[in-house]
């Protein structure tokens, strides 16, 4: 099997000068093929082309100040600090938040390039793209998981 | 000795070699002006060039003490460095700026003054970087707490550990080369360096009062986040923490009594490092090693080759033969002129490369002035000293003339900025030059008071 064969429709995209206000609207409604909720969206330019990816991850490392992660300092933190900086930041614009790093597969990719992908470089999705680097689907961890359940020995139905 | 007396006689010519090293000295100081390389790289490259072109002998770049790499610098750097790599994952420096926020009762202004004088003290005993590099992060989380502006209290810190690096002889690259290459000790600038940045201090911390207390107000349930604050959970490894502060106390000791005992400033903390590694049972010496800032120690390296060359050649005793001339050999105006000179150009350039040409040229200054005599006598000549004294100053103060002036304003205008409150090149510039010029008119006046008036 390929990346074609398990990917899944993306229904939703985010555009860079989206505020993170609105992304996080728009990723609490979006569901995946099935129905599931997502955790995470690709975000798109104008012809389409990937240009980031916005993940829960990106939203927790955004509304947590700069100086958290230079320090271990979380033992100082006091109540009401979380709520404080997602007022400071929720207006700040998908593009200075997500991961720019966009590791993408194109649709004729083994699965085995897509669990490589995942593990070495830690990912929970992949936009899977067509020759022209459009997005045509996106490969969950679920997805790759469930070809797995499939082959392995004794359960094939 | 033998150099210095041969160097002092020998003649110079304006030769091929003279201006191929001058040509490789001006174009590298150029290029780590300009940024487009980084300074590391120029640098290793046009001291390799210099070898190269046979300006200078390998042996006289590695071994010979006035032509080459000044070893007493990079190991008191590393050692330094090694020890306080050591001492970070303790959470003492944390522990430090917490218990100043509570001992500030959570007053803003009162925690902008505490945390000044923290950091000059800081500054004074270890790397200005490491000092900024450790409380900025506090400082960002308390005025979060206290729910005021940030940079009154990142540009205070900056400026006083700028201030606080001059007082002693480890406080600031600038010192440590000075010392080495004027052979003072840890002693001698605590005599004629730290009364005076004492002075600057109380002026420094009165200004600061004055500029920012009307400016930072806070609610009093928000200053109950920071007296909620548990200092001690900031202790991450309390046993290794008692050996740092112990090994940290007697690498003081050894330094204020290297100079009876004969033993240089490199000695004394190369023990430390390698007494603090010993007892830390670390089996992965690389991961403490590793972090040493070896960029900027082979910046050293490099640097002093280079000028090396251009002191083989004869670049450096015609530029101190001009200088004299401009001053024609009046001391004083000589001590002024490179007091404001250096804090000028440092605040400008780096002055690492600064300090690393105006040494020799000093040295090659002394040797026309005082032909006959030399080693100590020639070195710390009493009317020579406050020209060494005035060079610390203008070099280490000048450096919060800008944000480019120092490391530790680079790295305090990067952490501002990306905790979402830029500092602005002006903004900088509007506190940081007036304290310049006072800090530097202060250093003036105490130099002309202590060396020529009372002296």
């Amino acid at each position: 099997m390929r990346a074609r064969d398990i990917m899944e429709p993306v229904q939703e995209t985010l555009s860079p000068s989206e505020s993170l206000r609105d992304a996080v609207k728009k990723m609490r409604v979006a569901r995946r093929g099935n129905g599931i909720g997502v955790k995470g969206l690709i975000v798109v330019d104008e012809d389409s082309n990937p240009v980031g990816m916005l993940s829960m991850h990106d939203i927790l490392r955004a509304i947590m100040p700069s100086y958290l992660s230079l320090s271990e300092l979380g033992e100082f933190t006091w109540d009401g600090m979380l709520e404080q900086m997602c007022r400071k930041v929720a207006d700040r614009k998908v593009a200075d938040i997500m991961s720019r790093e966009v590791i993408t597969v194109p649709e004729d990719a083994p699965l085995m390039e897509c669990a490589e992908l995942m593990v070495n470089h830690n990912l929970h999705r992949i936009p899977v793209v067509d020759s022209s680097s459009k997005v045509v689907g996106m490969i969950y961890v679920r997805d790759l998981y469930h070809a797995i359940v499939r082959a392995l020995p004794g359960e094939e139905e | 000795m033998s150099h210095e007396a041969a160097s002092a006689s020998q003649p110079f010519v304006m030769d091929t070699a003279f201006w191929t090293a001058t040509t490789i000295f001006v174009m590298a100081y150029a290029v780590i002006i300009s940024e487009k390389v980084h300074k590391t790289v120029v640098a290793i490259f046009a001291a390799a060039l210099m070898l190269i072109l046979k300006i200078l002998h390998q042996h006289e770049a590695f071994h010979v003490e006035q032509f080459g790499v000044d070893w007493n610098v990079i190991f008191l750097l590393i050692s330094m460095m090694t020890i306080i790599n050591l001492m970070k994952p303790t959470g003492f420096f944390e522990y430090i700026a917490i218990k100043s926020a509570k001992i500030g009762r959570g007053e803003p202004i009162r925690i902008l003054v505490i945390f000044a004088i923290v950091t000059a003290v800081l500054s004074a005993l270890l790397d200005n970087v490491t000092t900024v590099l450790l409380l900025a992060p506090v400082t960002l989380l308390i005025a979060d707490a206290l729910e005021v502006d940030p940079i009154p209290f990142l540009i205070a810190e900056v400026l006083a550990s700028n201030i606080g690096g001059t007082a002693t002889l480890i406080g600031d690259p600038p010192n440590i080369m000075i010392a080495s290459k004027a052979k003072l000790n840890f002693m001698d600038f605590i005599y004629h360096l730290t009364p005076v940045v004492i002075v600057i201090m109380v002026v420094f911390i009165f200004v600061i009062k004055i500029v920012f207390g009307r400016k930072l107000k806070t609610k009093e349930e928000l200053k109950q986040r920071v007296m909620q604050m548990n200092e001690r959970e900031a202790i991450k490894d309390p046993l290794m923490l008692k050996k740092s502060l112990f090994v940290l106390a007697l690498v003081l000791l050894g330094f204020v009594f290297h100079g009876i005992l004969h033993y240089e400033p490199a000695t004394v903390a190369l023990f430390g490092a390698g007494l603090l590694l010993l007892l830390s049972g670390t089996h992965e010496p690389h991961h403490v090693l590793a972090e040493v800032e070896w960029p900027t120690i082979f910046f050293f390296i490099g640097l002093f080759i280079i000028v090396g060359g251009v002191v083989k050649v004869g670049l450096i005793k015609w530029m101190s033969m001009k200088v004299l001339t401009l001053t024609e050999g009046n001391l004083f105006a000589t001590s002024m002129i490179v007091m404001w000179f250096s804090a000028i150009a440092s605040a400008i350039v780096d002055n690492i490369p600064y300090v690393a040409t105006m040494n020799p040229l000093i040295i090659d200054m002394a040797r026309q002035i005082w032909p006959h005599e030399t080693g100590l006598a020639l070195l710390q000549h009493p009317e020579l000293m406050p020209l060494w004294w005035s060079l610390a100053l203008g070099a280490c103060l000048g450096g919060n003339g800008s944000p480019i002036g120092a490391s530790a304003n680079v790295i305090v205008v990067g952490m501002a900025e990306r905790a979402g409150r830029p500092i602005s090149f002006m903004k900088f510039v509007l506190y940081g030059a007036p304290i310049t010029v006072m800090t530097v008119l202060i250093s003036m006046i105490y130099v002309w008071l202590r060396y020529y008036l009372l002296g």
